[in-house]
């Protein structure tokens, strides 16, 4: 009996005594070293990672409350790699930070929210996993205690989390009135497309766009993404926002199916205005962070366009994109976060000049700009490709062709990131930086995870063969 | 002995529901607007309960969501209440307008 | 019993409350001095307003007190269902108190019980 329960459980269980063990070193030691300790969390987030690779059988859990499969096994992957860059990056931050080990609890806790999220099959372990994800995540973004703007971003995000939840929750309480059940499996059966279930519909709809900052609801991100600590907003940016992404396209390609002709217009047009609201937003931003805030509602649209296609393609090439983006991303925010932490500055006229002194981190700068634009040679042109492609499978040309024009809008402020750093000067340009070893790996993985996953095929055909639609 | 109709709760709890975003939306006072959600994650236990109770008294799966969320509400608010604090000794004021260090 | 005969209750429970003070404000001679309109606080003088402000570690202890309290709510079923399911149920409350137990020793390790 627990053998059936422990191996479809063990990405949770390992995070859960990682987390567990760095409590029991936080209660239990008097004195440790957070250098190595921080050192030893990456070696067992390793360990997790390779853990996910191992095979394992697709399986239904707690009376359907849990399931798991090859898909969600290898979303729980992506998720893991995403979480060991970001705990790489992070080291450099960390090591001189007083609460390193609350840092890891907390970041764990809400990787265990994300893999329960995801692999919910009920309406209520959904909602645990996404507040047990969402409540240390607020925590998170007012890390450092004595900034301003951190605890003021903590305090956004927290009104706002809280706010998208309770909406979300409504919708849940009017679905569940409406059909009867909380399996995602019983609820499809019963779902007409009356106008209750409808309301119902678009306030559950309303509270997944808070979470993954689509045009309406994205006022919270760029605020939350600029006075978090960097490395916090590297994970809310790629992770929380993947997270809800996978479950927010098997809840959509399963749960609401039968709803697919409403939602399909809903999310096209909500596509269409996250697009050109997060491109216009960030052409005006000098601060770094708050651009790549708004350059992520900007990718979120796009990622809506691919689901739009509801096929096969379309699950395959979110996930896909999910990949790809989490390289990208994170490699900007790497940089970002280590010129942040060694001098405090973070606007784009402050990086004038950085490939006189700092050749390495400009170019893996440039590399991950131009995947998140999506120019050729890179994994981003891919992701976007396949992200278009899906979503032309229904014929939408218009709103492909305006998606297509958005990228060369956001062309534009990525080459002026490119242009300050290598052709322009200034008086006092960042000095020579050290590169610590492990955010040095965190580059090379992210580098790699670029220039590689474009250009091997079987990635997206594996994706592919896993991929739900209809 | 004649029970009160379904709609007559389901109006107090919509009326809850938007008594809760209405104050979210003109408070200007953290904890009042703490307080808001805290209307509204009411308004959808009411919603549960009373869905449970008249339309489907055969499973208990609306009482139960119903305990789970009173807990995170409560989780919910001890974190909010611990960053409004922080807040408070960075900002010695806890009117959302003095939180403005950020904006477009 | 019908809704007349809870009219009548009500009726009578405001006359009784009403009667009484109306009584009392006829037969008695009012003396009034400032010490008869203090709050009786066991014989002490009070002293201050109460609208002092208490310290923020008394809202820590409640906020702790809230999480835990809360928590409790989940062993009210478990102890419904306990006697069915059998050890299972058991093994799981075990893990329950096991993961609550390890958040208070925490908050204990960080000094949040310590009385200021």
């Amino acid at each position: 009996m627990w053998t059936g329960i422990m191996v479809p459980l063990r990405q949770e269980l390992m995070v859960t005594l990682i987390l567990f063990l760095l409590l029991f070193i936080k209660v239990g030691a008097s004195e440790y070293r957070t250098g190595t300790i921080l050192r030893l969390v990456n070696i067992l987030l390793l360990a997790n990672l390779v853990l996910g690779f191992f095979p394992c059988p697709d399986a239904t859990l707690f009376n359907g409350m849990f399931h798991t499969g090859r898909l969600i096994v290898l979303e729980k992957n992506i998720l893991n790699l995403g979480t060991l860059i970001v705990s790489l990056l992070a080291y450099d931050w960390l090591k001189e930070h007083r609460q390193a080990l609350e840092f890891y609890m907390l970041l764990l806790a809400t990787l265990t929210g994300f893999f329960f999220m995801i692999s919910s099959g009920n309406l209520l372990m959904f909602y645990l996993g996404l507040e047990l994800s969402t409540i240390p995540l607020t925590a998170l973004s007012g890390f450092d205690l004595e900034k301003k703007q951190s605890s003021e971003a903590a305090l956004k995000f927290i009104i706002s989390s809280a706010f998208s939840s309770a909406l979300l929750l409504f919708g849940i309480s009017l679905l569940y009135g409406a059909t009867g059940s909380l399996g995602f499996d019983a609820i499809p059966r019963r779902l007409d497309g009356s106008a209750f279930q409808l309301f119902a519909f678009i306030l559950l709809l309303s509270g997944f766009a808070f979470k993954i900052s689509v045009v309406p609801f994205h006022l919270w991100t760029a605020d939350v993404y600029e006075g978090s600590p960097v490395a916090v907003t590297a994970y809310l940016s790629v992770i929380s926002k993947g997270a809800v992404f996978f479950i927010f396209i098997q809840a959509l390609y399963t749960v609401f199916r039968p709803l697919a002709g409403n939602w399909n217009r809903m999310l096209i047009l909500l596509s269409v205005l996250t697009m050109l609201t997060g491109n216009l937003f960030a052409l005006r931003q000098n601060n770094l962070k708050r651009l790549l805030a708004f350059s992520s509602i900007t990718q979120s649209g796009f990622i809506l366009a691919g689901i739009t296609g509801s096929s096969r393609a379309g699950d395959a090439s979110v996930i896909y994109f999910i990949l790809i983006y989490i390289f990208s991303n994170l490699g900007a925010f790497g940089v970002v976060s280590l010129i942040s932490a060694q001098t405090g500055r973070e606007n784009i006229d402050d990086y004038k000049g950085l490939y006189a002194a700092n050749p390495l981190l400009s170019w893996v700068m440039a590399i991950s700009l131009f995947s998140l634009a999506g120019i050729p040679p890179t994994a981003g042109f891919f992701g976007k490709f396949f992200l278009l492609m899906a979503g032309a499978g229904r014929g939408n040309y218009v709103f492909i062709g305006i998606a297509a024009l958005n990228m060369v809008i956001a062309l534009y402020y990525y080459l002026r990131v490119i242009k300050a750093i290598f052709m322009d000067s200034q008086p006092q340009p960042i000095g020579k930086l050290k590169i610590p070893l492990l955010p040095n790996i965190a580059f090379g993985l992210c580098v790699a995870g670029i220039l590689v996953t474009g250009v091997m095929g079987w990635v997206y055909d594996y994706i592919y063969s896993l991929s739900i639609g209809f | 002995m004649n029970q009160i109709p379904l709609s007559h709760i389901l109006f107090v709890s919509t009326a809850l529901f938007f008594i809760g975003m209405y104050g979210l939306f003109t408070r200007r006072n953290m904890i009042t607007m703490l307080m808001a959600v805290e209307l509204i994650l009411n308004s959808v236990n009411i919603n549960f309960i009373a869905f449970n109770k008249y339309l489907y008294p055969e499973k208990l799966e609306g009482v139960f969501f119903s305990l789970f969320i009173i807990a995170i509400a409560a989780a919910e608010a001890a974190v909010a209440i611990a960053i409004i604090i922080n807040l408070y000794r960075n900002l010695h004021s806890i009117d959302v307008e003095a939180a403005d260090e950020m904006k477009f | 019993m019908g809704s007349s005969s809870l009219i009548v209750l009500f009726f009578a429970g405001v006359a009784f409350a009403a009667g009484g003070i109306a009584a009392a404000r006829f037969f008695v001679k009012g003396t009034k001095n400032r010490q008869k309109g203090e709050a009786y606080e066991c014989g002490i003088p009070t002293s201050g307003t109460p609208w002092n402000q208490f310290s923020i570690g008394y809202y820590l202890y409640a906020l702790i007190f809230l999480i835990f309290d809360v928590e409790l709510v989940f062993m009210y079923p478990w102890a419904v269902a306990v006697r069915r399911i059998g050890m299972p149920a058991l093994v799981e409350i075990v893990i329950f108190l096991f993961i609550l137990f390890m958040g208070f020793l925490y908050a204990h390790k960080k000094g949040a019980l310590k009385w200021m």
